[in-house]
């Protein structure tokens, strides 16, 4: 999808610690020009060679492997969609990239910045055209305006005006004018109150690039869920009673059952200044659990959640860090319920086999996919997922980015998605062999879940739960069988989305392609 | 000679001036307040004329509009209308239904008289 970015970054740091190409090459025991090459990004390298090379730059891995400009390249090529830059020679946004990340990124984040502007003014006129106060307030303004107006325009204009019409009109201007005066102040009031116009980038994106930037793992809060697991005497499988059991005794926290009665089914709330969680009678196990360790994580985790957000300086609006905290305590509330040091074997053992390790965690299936897509202890790391959620609308509500194949920012994905195939048979596992026009290949596994379920006569709220990796390492999964994982197999023809993807002949398609094939 | 123009409004100040600058101008003026008052009227004899506002209570203007230009007997009658309503889609909504002229308040007296003088001049 995008080609390797690496070698720029490698030339930087050799010149940083003053080395010639001669003097590296010789250090790594390779020839000079192979590494100019290299450097010039002319060759892919990967695998013990990179690994050699960042040790004698004193580089960590994760500065060679290109995740983050790939990225990066590939939020460029969604801008080069736009109207407004689509005359621009931006044929290679991977040069743009290698030559001046710097401007790379500040392209990225204007153009995000403009376009949350543009939603931000979209909304304002939506408003301004639907709220019925301000169409009552606009039109009593112009009819008030309209009678001065043609009053005072009567007495400017007519010298002989007799002193009675002139008196009548007189008193229309002072009387509209109180009443404009009226509107006026009423206006005011009701601007003062509106709510103002959203931060340069949305909450969600900042809390992506944020999760994006720690790998989807964050080792303080796996340790602090170790910790607090320890402390409540929390075992793999069976974290409900004991994490019930510590919030009562540390926390006084009294769990309260709402029953459902065929209304409304709301998820589990937990009022921490009340000291009360309250579950719905009808929740699944694996939600109580959860709640359970989420209420907890809350409690005993504040602080850890905190540092972590305070670390980050991606993280610029209130709104931002307010959703950072609520994805991190969900992430602390996972690591409750599926412990590092016992999942990540498991799932190694299990060969990722979702049903299983739910059962074997009490966990629900986006449980254990969103828990897969985070096994990233340096020495312990499981298969790298990349893991999204959308609505039936095609909403993306979830996403875990995997480097290589970025979600889509600015749309939706291509609909031959396992992720939107799975509502066409809900409840049932949709496997799919994918294959990007680059030639990349993925497994896609995905599976509608249906949240909290509100009974008869209610249509059942369903969303789509997508867990995708490398197809290199799909033979570490149950989900290889019977599946020809060779390249040359028959896969599915995908894309990124229509107007990242070169399929010019594909059935589903529903605009124009802004690229051609290999133009990254 | 001037014309005989009707004016549908409610705003009795708005009324009260437009009808005075327009007897100034020679026309014989007839103000109504309502949409179904206004029907009523035509249907007694056209005038040349009908200033007509959108924002009127019961009929609104539009209705009243789409009555006049869907009846063989009031259709032939130049309708300006006189709005606050300044969107797009309800001067496409006016012209769609016939109207002759839409004119935006607030509006200057001077741009309604010429308005008027030049519809009922072209009868």
């Amino acid at each position: 999808m995008a080609r390797t970015l690496v070698g720029q970054r490698i030339r930087d740091h050799r010149k940083a610690k003053g080395w010639t190409q001669a003097a590296l090459a010789a250090h790594l025991h390779i020839s000079p020009s192979y590494l100019n090459l290299i450097e010039s990004d002319r060759r892919n390298i990967a695998g013990a060679l990179l690994k050699r090379i960042a040790e004698a730059l004193e580089q960590p891995l994760e500065e060679f492997d290109g995740a983050a400009e790939r990225r990066l390249v590939d939020e460029l090529g969604e801008i080069a969609a736009d109207a407004e830059v689509a005359s621009l020679p931006l044929d290679s946004p991977a040069d743009l990239v290698a030559r001046h990340p710097g401007w790379a990124r500040a392209l990225v984040a204007l153009h995000r910045s403009g376009r949350d502007r543009q939603h931000a003014i979209a909304a304002l006129s939506d408003r301004l055209s639907q709220d019925p106060f301000l169409g009552d307030a606009v039109h009593s303004l112009l009819t008030n305006l309209t009678a001065i107006r043609s009053a005072s325009e009567i007495l400017e204009s007519i010298a002989d005006l007799e002193p009675a019409r002139r008196k009548r009109f007189v008193s229309i201007i002072a009387g509209d004018s109180r009443r404009l005066s009226d509107v006026a102040h009423a206006l005011a009031a009701f601007l003062a109150k509106a709510p103002a116009a959203g931060g340069a980038v949305t909450p969600v994106e900042e809390v992506d690039d944020f999760v994006f930037d720690n790998g989807n793992h964050f080792p303080a809060l796996e340790a602090a869920a170790d910790a607090l697991a320890a402390q409540a005497g929390a075992q793999p499988g069976a974290v409900d009673a004991a994490l019930s059991a510590w919030l009562r005794r540390e926390h006084g926290v009294e769990v309260r059952s709402s029953a459902s009665n065929g209304g409304a089914v709301h998820p589990p709330r937990f009022d921490r200044a009340a000291g009360v969680l309250e579950l719905p009678d009808t929740s699944a196990p694996s939600t109580r659990q959860f709640a359970f360790a989420l209420a907890a994580a809350e409690l005993a985790c504040g602080a850890q959640v905190a540092a972590a957000i305070d670390g980050s300086t991606l993280l610029t609006a209130p709104a931002s860090r307010r959703r950072a905290e609520r994805v991190l305590l969900s992430y602390v509330a996972g690591a409750l319920v599926m412990p590092y040091s016992a999942f990540q074997p498991a799932a190694a053992a299990a060969q990722y086999d979702i049903d299983l390790l739910g059962r074997r965690f009490g966990a629900s299936f986006e449980q254990v996919c969103h828990r897969l897509a985070t096994l990233r202890r340096p020495g312990a790391e499981g298969i790298r997922f990349g893991f999204m959620r959308v609505d039936p609308a095609g909403f993306v509500t979830k996403r875990l980015a995997l480097p290589g194949l970025p979600l889509p920012r600015y749309g939706n994905a291509c609909p031959l998605w396992a992720v939107y195939g799975a509502f066409r048979s809900p409840g049932a596992l949709v496997r799919e062999l994918v294959e990007f026009p680059a030639g990349e290949r993925y497994l896609m596994l995905a599976r509608t879940v249906e949240k909290e379920s509100q009974g008869f006569g209610v249509p059942p709220r369903l969303l789509s739960v997508m867990l995708v990796c490398d197809a290199l390492h799909a033979d570490r999964t149950v989900y290889a069988r019977g599946l020809d994982l060779r390249a040359s197999a028959p896969a599915v023809a995908v894309g990124q989305s229509c107007r990242m993807c070169p399929r010019r002949d594909c059935g589903w398609r529903q605009e124009d392609p802004i690229i051609d094939a290999g133009m990254h | 000679m001037g014309a005989k123009v009707l004016i549908a409004e409610d705003e009795s100040h708005i009324a009260e001036s437009l009808g005075f600058i327009l007897e100034r101008e020679g026309h014989r003026v007839e103000t109504v307040p309502d949409g179904e008052t206004v029907l009523l009227r035509l249907r007694g004899g056209l005038p040349d004329l009908l200033i007509l506002d959108v924002m009127l209570p019961g009929l609104n203007g539009f209705e009243v509009l789409k009555a006049i230009k869907s009846d063989p007997r009031l259709n032939s009658l130049p309708v300006i209308v006189l709005t606050a309503k300044t969107q797009p889609r309800d001067r496409e909504m006016a012209e769609s239904i016939g109207a002759a002229i839409y004119l935006t308040k607030p509006y200057s007296n001077r741009d309604i008289v010429e308005r008027v003088r030049h519809l009922t001049e072209a009868r």
